[in-house]
């Protein structure tokens, strides 16, 4: 008896250590949100349930930045999945150890290379003056502009799309690995040749990552910013700059449609981050041993 | 027993790459390298605009990059955000994740859960978040409640690495036989845990770091002009002088480098480093 009233006390305890942690989480992450969700279905004058807010986000404002953004996503993100997933292929059966690792350490920094300096890079080399506009111009007498701008939707895809690359190859590369040498030999003793091997084994095999690859891709341009911010301003408008503009400019009386539009993005954030953990537990099926 | 594998090993690495792949990392290292290398020329050119390369070289763009009055401070903001980034992080999530690992293990799933759950929330809406519920002085717009959201953002960089080396080393013997030989809790932690994952504590906060150092969302729209960091002043001139803002953007570049490489090494000591930033998204 003594024991097991000792135990549990030692159980209480061990609860109450979890305390920080769960009480630093409350206040930085599920009560705000919690407080914003509540803020987007409620009028503030009033106090009453409403819809009015979510309503209001049906102006053709804030219709065309989700527009955009899903837009900006699903191109970057397709775009990013299959030639990462070459790129991914050509890594995974380079012959030499070492020029893979560079490859591999090469992906993971660039691919945290988001935001306002990788926005510049991509000024000095694709702006109005930038070094390929003069290199085009120079050699194949091509302008580049109007027809292409940095700062704009074009330019967008062309900066998203290089931090999109290298997630989709680290992404890839153990769904590479998961095909195993014994299932090419077998299928080749067998009689099947490359594209019957691919057809029938390794795409499927493939498939969990490569959806897994399109929702985190997709999310992970969904939620980007700084690059964006930097790029664009207010030339084009898309889902976190039109947010970020109703943080900026707090004397808005009524931050109802900016929470309304934030509740909505974290419904499409939610879905993809789904779906990717769904098919993440899928590929893992492969990946293991 | 391994004496056999070798021969196949070495025809393999013979092999030389076909022309696709060589095609393929090709255009791959010209996408990826392009932008960052011309960058850092352009920050010692002293005219490029007109041609192909540059018309001379200089160093002046540096000198009044780093005469810039606000290039300490704002430095200097970037360093104290991060640091205490890294400092809360490791007193919130290290003892956390300690007592999930070896006391509260039916709780792992929710803690896995509630660390990704920052990739899910796009930073302007955790900005709007907070800024609507703490809209009152003193937290209201400060550094404090950056700190905070900045933990937050940055959690499952911290999480992966710092959960996977207790899961390497049997946390709970450890603790066991610590506690068999009359250790106390804080003995436990500092003198058997806290040594046995450092590189794992290493590999975290160095990402943390890293990703702290860069950040821009949360700080330009949580505390903006009365908590300049680096991220700000770069994006600053990048609309006043493009020059000197290539300088800012080749000491955050080589910054970033720097620390890959740190991380790199720390990853070798510990667990592949690569394998952890995948697992944390």
């Amino acid at each position: 008896m003594m024991r097991r009233s000792k135990r549990q006390t030692g159980q209480t305890f061990d609860w109450m250590r979890l305390l920080p942690f769960f009480l630093f989480c409350l206040a930085f992450e599920v009560v705000p949100i919690l407080f914003l969700m509540h803020g987007s279905v409620i009028d503030k004058t009033t106090s009453q349930f409403t819809l009015q807010h979510y309503l209001d986000v049906n102006r053709p404002l804030y219709i065309n930045s989700f527009l955009n953004s899903i837009k900006l996503s699903g191109i970057t993100a397709i775009v990013g999945v299959i030639f990462g997933t070459f790129i991914g292929y050509a890594i995974y059966r380079w012959p030499s150890k070492r020029v893979q690792h560079i490859l591999i350490t090469l992906s993971d920094v660039t691919t945290n290379f988001a935001g306002a300096p990788l926005a510049f890079a991509f000024v000095v080399i694709l702006g109005m003056n930038g070094i390929i506009t003069q290199f085009l111009l120079q050699y194949f007498h091509y302008e580049l502009y109007p027809t292409f701008s940095i700062y704009s939707f074009s330019g967008l895809i062309v900066a998203y799309i290089y931090f999109q690359l290298p997630l989709m190859v680290l992404l890839i590369l153990p769904a590479f690995a998961g095909i195993k040498k014994e299932w090419r030999e077998s299928a080749q003793s067998l009689g099947a040749n490359t594209f019957r091997f691919w057809r029938y084994i390794g795409i499927p095999v493939l498939t969990p990552s490569l959806i897994a690859g399109v929702t985190l891709l997709f999310a992970n341009a969904f939620g980007a910013y700084a690059t964006a911010y930097t790029l664009v301003q207010a030339k084009l408008s898309i889902v976190t700059l039109q947010i970020g503009y109703m943080i900026a400019g707090e004397i808005r009386k009524d931050p109802g449609v900016g929470m309304a539009m934030a509740v909505l993005s974290l419904v499409i954030m939610g879905l993809s981050i789904g779906i990717y953990q769904a098919a993440t537990i899928r590929a893992r099926r492969w990946s293991k041993s | 027993m391994k004496q056999p594998q070798k021969p196949v090993r070495e025809t393999d690495t013979k092999i030389r790459p076909t022309g696709w792949q060589i095609l393929c990392i090709a255009l791959f290292l010209f996408y990826m390298l392009l932008p960052i290398l011309s960058t850092y020329v352009f920050s010692v050119a002293t005219r490029w605009d007109r041609t192909i390369l540059p018309e001379g070289y200089t160093l002046e763009f540096y000198i009044r990059a780093f005469q810039t009055s606000y290039f300490t401070i704002t430095l200097r903001n970037s360093l104290i955000l991060s640091v205490a980034t890294i400092v809360v992080s490791l007193i919130v999530i290290v003892p956390t994740v300690y007592w999930v690992h070896t006391r509260l293990t039916g709780l792992k799933p929710w803690l896995d859960v509630l660390m990704i759950l920052p990739f899910g929330i796009p930073t302007v809406v955790l900005a709007l978040a907070l800024v609507q519920v703490y809209n009152f002085p003193p937290i209201a717009r400060s550094p404090i409640l950056l700190i905070g959201a900045v933990v937050v953002y940055s959690m499952p960089f911290m999480y992966r690495p710092v959960s996977n080396a207790l899961q390497a080393i049997d946390a709970l013997t450890l603790t066991e036989a610590g506690q068999i030989l009359g250790a106390n809790v804080f003995q436990v932690l500092s003198k058997i845990i806290i040594p046995n994952i450092l590189p794992g504590i290493l590999s975290g906060s160095l990402l943390v770091f890293s990703t702290v150092f860069a950040e821009y969302t949360l700080t330009s729209l949580i505390v903006g002009a009365s908590f300049k960091t680096f991220p700000l002043l770069l994006v600053e001139y990048t609309r006043i002088n493009g020059n000197i803002a290539a300088a800012f953007s080749v000491v955050s570049f080589t910054i970033a480098w720097l620390f890959s490489i740190l991380l790199l090494w720390a990853g070798s000591k510990g667990q592949n480093a690569s394998a952890e930033t995948i697992q944390a998204r």
